[in-house]
């Protein structure tokens, strides 16, 4: 579904260039949920800025259901962005001036007219994520998991090949990330969707089928889930705590 | 219930959600084209063109406040659309990472910058003449009303509106062309809260700048004086850049101002810490806004300083005359004798005392005078015989009509000059007199100054021993000709007697003496007979008729004008109208434009700044604190251009008044003084606006 080879990226503050990713290599498969984790400055969110061609990168591949992302120009990169990802940002980027319906709608309404099944599928999927009473309602309306929850409706209007996610839970309280959490899970379960997410979070990172672990730009360790959630959890702690020392 | 929405329904919710922002930036856009469109229609009617002296000081300087505040107006469209953008582009990003391309964004948003660009610049435009003409008529209605003051308009200024609407409207486009370009998306969706330092200095640049700004004034000023008494050469266009250092010195201090603020931080280096952080990271906005908010207060205050300037001289000038009354006419005119406007002030129950009157001629003056050269940049000084026209009186006629004891020796002449001996229109260079009829010679020289201020005109006025006088007066015609006369009222005088004598005594004058005091009958004849044309005989300027008596150039260029203290006193300000309602009106366009440049800079900094003062609330800051930072930020803004504006434009002003002679006489200080007034009341307004400002933004924080 994903792979990423060789990735490098590096960005130039004044005369100083920071390499932030330094040859990444990792490949993620159709139905996956997995966590990207790291300390502050290892280039998370670099690279799911670069696999959603939000940021361009020096260097590398990006393959997404077997097409590459490197040397296409703006307007093939805004159909990728548009019906290969769906994106969940930390701080939801719902529009204000829209209604929940709409901005799930945003992907199809930017693709032009907006048929009577995307609508539906929109009622769909904010019914399966428990947010069907709030769809005429504004975003300055509802609370910050609702918004997420909204978020993660709109990123899978277009059933995309992928959806990347951003630190999804990193404005949320503990009851509000565990709904956002379970959206996810609901999303892979039914729709058989393939997650891809960013986060700090060892607790979100623990449903997730696989968590990479990210270092100074280099991959440090990946882990898989073969047991119980929070044994699982333990085992995540337990390698972040050996690689902060390490 | 489900509503379908297509893209374009999509941008307009959108766009109707945006609508404070469009308002902001609809506001600024109005507001400068109004500006811009008021000023060039007013700058360029002919109301004004008629009455500012071609090449003037005074249309340069109307001129120069112009291209000030054009700036001023650049700058703030720039920076409102840069706010406006700020806003949109998180919406912009949004929609980006979404899967909007460039091509599916692109009509939306040019739609929606090109209409509210053009539709806001448009009735700017528009709005600028009825502005205009309220404010004249208001100055007509409320304060003086004169016949120069009626307003026409010159079409033709829309052009520079028109300029200015395409520069709105183009530089709209192009920004929105830049942010759809960017490849970035996540830099254009946190558009919104990146900062924009600007690069240090250490604490010495404030000082420093202060020194630089000094430096510039000094050099801008004096550099031109420089170039005509050590050179002889006209100043060259390029010497207006010696004026740079003080802009530089400005960025300086305002760079100062953001940086590091005035106060000394060392006893508690983490005083106001918040506000000096929040006002260094949006620091590059911030100090250009700030520079020119300064020039614009400068320029506001140039302007303003003009009127109490020139007010407060002719208020003590007109106190300190001898006489009541005092006018001269050439000797073949028929005016009111002595019995006529005795009749004349009976009717106004008025008797008249301390009657004088004397005799003068004019004659050709030799003298020095300035010969361009070829390259008409540098010159040289010349002798010319016959180079001016001079009235000249006998010993006796000055004691006569002064009642000074003067002697003047055989072969001399002595110049008449104020009592300050500031009258530019002195000749002190002539070797000989010439009869204009008779074209005898008489030799002379100077001996000195004699001091009387109603005989210090625009035509030199010159004393001879009285048996020369006759000597050289022997044969001239009457055109040649002249009677000084002078009168006090017994008792309190009376406007309308005033009037009345000027009306009759102006009607007594043929067309030959229709012409200004700087018409000069001896160059004409001079030039004529070298076979070259007076340029006075060619030029528009020179125009002068009995029928625009009550004009602004009549009652201050008519040859023959008379010096009636309580006709001067009354009618300055309406004499003068024109002149000072463009720069009352110049002050008001600048002190606006200054003032929304304020808000709107306190605007985003408030916007820009929003979720710090959210993170402050959390963090359990009382509304007292908060109250504080907001007025920090504020007061940064409207206090220091204010300072520097209006202490540099005086001591500008201070300078050039005591450059004009090497000292400051007693209207000098007396305009100085209430220049200072003047400021006091500036400060005033500043403070009011900065209020609301403070107030208007804690609201939008909700404090």
């Amino acid at each position: 579904m994903l792979y990423v080879k060789q990735l490098f990226k590096s960005y130039e503050a004044g005369k100083n260039k920071y390499e932030v990713l330094k040859g990444i290599d990792f490949h993620v498969a159709q139905g996956e949920f997995v966590a990207v984790m790291g300390p502050s400055g290892s280039g998370k969110t670099t690279l799911l800025n670069c696999i959603s061609c939000y940021i361009p990168f020096d260097k590398g591949n990006i393959k997404l259901g077997g097409v590459e992302l490197a040397g296409m120009n703006e307007e093939e990169l805004a159909r990728v962005r548009n019906t290969k990802i769906g994106f969940v940002f930390q701080d939801f980027m719902l529009l204000d001036g829209l209604t929940i319906r709409e901005n799930i709608l945003v992907p199809r309404i930017v693709q032009g007219e907006v048929p009577g099944e995307a609508e539906k599928l929109a009622d769909q999927l904010a019914a399966m994520f428990g947010i069907g009473h709030i769809l005429n309602k504004y975003p300055a309306e509802i609370s910050g998991g609702e918004k997420q929850r909204a978020a993660v409706a709109r990123s899978l209007i277009n059933n995309p090949l992928i959806i990347l996610a951003d630190e999804p839970t990193g404005n949320l309280d503990s009851k509000s990330s565990r709904a956002v959490i379970e959206t996810f899970i609901n999303a892979k379960q039914k729709m058989n969707a393939t997650i891809f997410m960013v986060t700090h979070d060892s607790f979100a990172a623990s449903f997730c089928d696989r968590v990479i672990l990210l270092k100074d730009g280099t991959i440090y360790r990946q882990l898989e889930k073969w047991e119980d959630r929070s044994v699982f959890q333990d085992q995540l702690l337990d390698a972040i705590k050996e690689m902060s020392v390490a | 219930m489900t509503s379908t929405i297509n893209m374009r329904q999509m941008e307009q919710k959108l766009q109707r959600a945006d609508r404070k922002q469009s308002r902001l930036y609809l506001f600024c856009n109005f507001m400068a084209l109004m500006i811009i469109s008021a000023y060039s229609a007013l700058m360029l009617s002919p109301t004004v063109q008629k009455v500012f002296p071609e090449g003037g000081d005074s249309r340069k300087q109307m001129y120069m406040i112009f291209v000030m505040t054009l700036l001023g107006c650049v700058v703030f469209t720039i920076y409102a659309l840069g706010l406006f953008f700020r806003h949109k582009s998180r919406q912009l990003g949004v929609l980006m990472a979404l899967g909007a391309s460039r091509k599916r964004l692109a009509p939306g948003l040019y739609r929606e910058v090109i209409l509210l660009s053009g539709v806001s610049a448009i009735l700017g435009t528009a709005a600028g003449f009825p502005f205009v003409w309220v404010i004249w008529h208001a100055f007509r209605l409320f304060l003086v009303d004169s016949s120069d003051m009626v307003l026409t308009f010159d079409f033709r200024c829309l052009f520079i509106s028109l300029l200015f609407l395409l520069l709105v409207v183009g530089f709209a486009g192009l920004t929105a062309w830049r942010y759809l370009k960017k490849t970035n998306i996540m830099e254009v969706i946190r558009e919104e809260h990146i900062n924009e330092p600007v690069k240090e200095l250490g604490r010495w640049c404030g000082p420093v700048g202060f020194l630089v700004l000094l430096a510039g004034a000094v050099l801008g000023y004096g550099a031109p004086w420089a170039c005509i008494a050590w050179f002889s050469a006209y100043p060259p266009a390029w010497v207006s850049v010696l004026y740079a250092p003080v802009f530089v010195g400005l960025y300086m201090i305002m760079l100062h101002t953001v940086v590091h603020g005035w106060k000394s931080h060392r006893k508690n280096p983490y005083k106001n810490i918040i506000s000096r952080s929040m006002m260094k990271f949006q620091g590059k906005q911030t100090v250009n806004n700030l520079l020119v908010v300064t020039l614009l207060i400068a320029g506001g205050c140039f302007a303003i300083f003009y009127l109490p300037t020139n007010g407060i001289a002719a208020v003590l000038r007109y106190a300190s005359l001898p006489y009541d009354y005092f006018y001269k006419y050439q000797a073949d005119q028929n005016v009111p004798d002595r019995t006529k406007i005795e009749a004349l002030g009976r009717e106004y129950a008025l008797s008249l005392k301390d009657w004088n009157e004397c005799d003068y001629v004019t004659l050709g003056m030799g003298g020095m005078t300035r010969i361009e050269e070829e390259d008409s940049l540098r010159f040289h000084d010349e002798y010319v015989p016959m180079q001016q026209e001079a009235m000249v009186l006998s010993e006796d006629a000055y004691r006569m009509i002064t009642g000074q004891e003067v002697d003047v020796e055989p072969g001399t002449y002595r110049c008449v000059t104020d009592q300050e001996e500031t009258s530019l229109y002195v000749n002190n260079s002539a070797k000989e007199i010439t009869n204009m009829t008779t074209r005898k010679v008489l030799a002379t020289e100077f001996a000195g100054y004699l001091h009387y201020d109603l005989l210090a005109e625009e035509i030199p006025c010159c004393v001879l021993d009285s048996a020369d006088y006759d000597l050289i007066s022997e044969g001239l015609t009457d055109d040649w000709r002249g009677r000084f006369v002078a009168f006090n009222v017994d008792g309190k005088d009376s406007y309308p007697f005033a009037n009345a004598l000027f009306r009759l005594f102006v009607s007594s004058f043929d067309e030959s003496c229709e012409r200004p005091s700087y018409y000069d009958r001896v160059q004409k004849i001079r030039e004529n007979e070298e076979g070259k044309e007076y340029w006075g005989d060619t030029d528009d300027m020179t125009t002068i008729r009995y029928e625009m008596a009550d004009s602004f150039m009549f009652r201050n260029f008519w040859v023959y004008m008379p010096n009636f203290r309580i006709l001067n006193q009354n009618d300055y300000l309406r004499n003068m109208a024109v002149m000072f309602m463009m720069f009352l009106f110049i002050f008001i366009v600048c002190m606006i434009t200054a003032l929304v440049v304020c808000y709107t800079r306190c605007q985003s900094i408030a916007l820009n700044n929003r979720y710090i003062f959210d993170d402050l609330k959390k963090l359990g800051a009382s509304p007292a604190f908060l109250d504080k930072e907001v007025r920090s930020q504020c007061t940064n803004v409207f206090k220091m251009p204010a300072l520097v504006g209006t202490i540099a434009m005086f001591l500008l002003y201070a300078m050039i008044l005591y450059a004009n002679d090497g000292r400051l006489l007693k209207p000098e200080w007396a305009a100085m003084g209430l220049c200072l007034c003047v400021i006091v009341v500036i400060g005033g307004v500043i403070y009011a606006v900065y209020r609301s400002t403070v107030k208007a933004i804690k609201g939008q924080l909700q404090i």
